[in-house]
């Protein structure tokens, strides 16, 4: 009888045990599948390779960054030194991808000429079509960062004058 | 030196896109959507703080990726450029790990005799050591005077340094290796890897024609003023061929290439260090074919001192000097103007150190009475060439800008 009894006990143990292993496999079963579905990239290694990534692929119109207003000053937006107007942020997220945006603050050209350096870009430095944000950068660019003529030799700019 | 190495290691921080919205205080809106490889590094400088590698803050950027910054000209006025002051103009990401004892420099080509292999330590120790003052020029120096403006980093006076190279003759290892008869140019490669994060894409790879690379001073160094060379000027090994536009001396040299024909790598073609043909009106959009590679740069000159904008008191004479440089020729004379190219007076002028080292120039000046001067300097090459006082030829990306440096002073 005890016999049977310690049996029947050593059963309920295996069979314990058995559904605790079942739970925790099922457990990690969900969580990887979340994680799969929700967060794909969580342990891949990043992709360095931005050549190759689309963001046309992702709607324009959702991609926007809000900027914050303690951040502008006289119209210039502080951290990157872009003046803000209709598009600002079409080219901190597209032209900051992979240069530093001094190298928009500092050139200046036409609506042509800012389209040359884009399709220059797109030929030779691996940039994607900009579909739709194309306009938009364009747009900007030529209002806000347009040549001014001056002339064959500028005026001496002084900042400091100081005793020598 | 395990210190030294972790830092340069370390030298390029990355700012997660986290950190950066944290930070910075930008929201972005639908982040998820935001690839997370995009990361916004416009802002690199304000989120990190972050300052050119071994660099001197004192050095003006124009750009931190890739980095290019050039130098105050008041702050070229040592004979030798002190190393943390030389320009950076970088094209792509340096390297940041460096492994001196596997670093190799391979030579090969369909013009080379045979394909060879140097370790940094055969190169140091199977061939005669040599040291040449030599100066490097951007070809785009000088490129924000254009109008209409040409594109890329728009660079002042400052793309200039003159260092004091140690290293190998490139001809010597060109002639260990073999050149077969058919040898016109050569190209060089390096480990700075291209901007878009492609690693199988070559972010720059110029060359000049056998002439030019078996002259004495081209050297394979690997020593600027007797240290190491700094990360951002091609640690642990670059070509330096002086008088050039610097861009055909190539950093983080991993190898070469001896070539039966031009050599095509990037940015030796299209538009990329080529000035028209034949002179053009300003803004001509000039087809590739019509475009020419630069080669010498051209006479130039800048006052080093004193640094424009200096007050000078009545009737005090003072000292005004610089440095003047001819690209593969020497500097004859340096003339000053004190009247906006009226009239001309003549400066005192050493000799280089050695071939392709910039020339000392100097002269005392008295400013008449009071008033605004402006302080113009002009050299001529060996040849009779000057510098103009407005500016040169337009070319469509803005190179070979030699007119006259200017600094501004006033009697008190």
């Amino acid at each position: 009888m005890t016999e049977k009894k310690e049996i029947y006990q050593q059963a309920i143990k295996q069979a314990k045990r058995t559904i605790s292993w079942a739970t925790l496999l099922i457990v990690v079963a969900v969580i990887f599948t979340i994680q799969l579905t929700y967060f794909p990239r969580f342990f891949s290694a990043p992709n360095e390779n931005i050549s190759a990534l689309d963001t046309s692929a992702i709607d324009p119109m959702l991609a926007t960054m809000n900027l914050n207003p303690d951040e502008i000053e006289n119209g210039i937006h502080i951290p990157t030194g872009l003046i803000v107007d209709d598009g600002v942020d079409q080219v901190i997220m597209t032209c900051g991808a992979c240069h530093s945006l001094d190298l928009v603050t500092q050139n200046k050209a036409d609506r042509k000429g800012w389209k040359d350096i884009i399709v220059w870009m797109q030929e030779t430095q691996g940039l994607w079509d900009l579909g739709e944000k194309e306009e938009v950068i364009l747009t900007y660019l030529a209002k806000n960062y347009a040549p001014v003529d001056e002339g064959r030799r500028r005026n001496i700019e002084i900042i400091d004058w100081y005793e020598l | 030196m395990s210190n030294k190495k972790n830092s340069r290691r370390n030298f390029i921080t990355k700012s997660a896109l986290a950190a950066f919205t944290a930070l910075v205080g930008t929201k972005i809106v639908y982040g998820a959507n935001f690839p997370a490889e995009l990361e916004p590094i416009g802002l690199d400088e304000t989120v990190d703080g972050e300052k050119l590698p071994g660099k001197s803050e004192a050095l003006t950027i124009l750009n931190h990726k890739p980095w290019n910054a050039e130098t105050p000209t008041h702050l070229l006025d040592p004979e030798i450029t002190p190393a943390n002051l030389m320009f950076v103009r970088n094209n792509g990401i340096p390297p940041t790990e460096f492994d001196l004892d596997t670093w190799t420099l391979t030579i090969e080509g369909e013009a080379a005799e045979q394909k060879k292999v140097f370790t940094l330590k055969e190169l140091y120790e199977n061939f005669t050591h040599y040291t040449y003052d030599l100066t490097l020029e951007c070809g785009g120096n000088g490129r924000s005077e254009f109008n209409p403006p040409a594109k890329g980093n728009q660079w002042g006076l400052g793309a200039v340094a003159c260092t004091r190279w140690t290293g190998v003759r490139l001809k010597d290892v060109l002639n260990a290796v073999g050149l077969k008869n058919s040898a016109v140019y050569i190209g060089y490669y390096g480990a700075d890897t291209h901007l878009s994060g492609d690693t199988k894409k070559v972010v720059i790879s110029r060359g000049v024609p056998i002439k030019k690379a078996m002259e004495d001073e081209s050297l394979i160094a690997w020593a600027m003023n007797g240290e190491a060379i700094p990360v951002m000027n091609g640690y642990p090994l670059r070509l330096v061929m002086g008088g050039w536009p610097a861009s055909v001396s190539g950093k983080w040299l991993t190898k070469i290439v001896i070539r039966d024909k031009e050599h095509d790598g990037p940015k030796m073609g299209g538009q990329s260090y080529r000035v028209p043909k034949y002179p053009v009106p300003p803004g001509t959009k000039v087809p590739d074919e019509d475009m020419k590679i630069i080669e010498s740069m051209p006479v130039k000159s800048i006052v080093t001192y004193p640094k424009t904008g200096a007050i000078i008191a009545k009737g005090q004479s003072f000292e005004v000097r610089g440095h003047a440089w001819a690209g593969d020729l020497m500097v004859k004379s340096v003339i000053v103007s004190l009247d906006f190219g009226v009239t001309w007076q003549k400066c005192e002028l050493n000799p280089p150190k050695n071939r392709l080292a910039w020339q000392r120039w100097r002269t005392e000046i008295t400013l008449p009475s009071y008033g605004y001067y402006e302080i113009w300097a002009r050299a001529m090459d060996e040849n009779g060439t000057v510098q103009p006082m407005i500016l040169p030829g337009w070319n469509p990306k803005g190179y070979l800008n030699n007119a006259c440096h200017r600094i501004a002073v006033k009697q008190a």
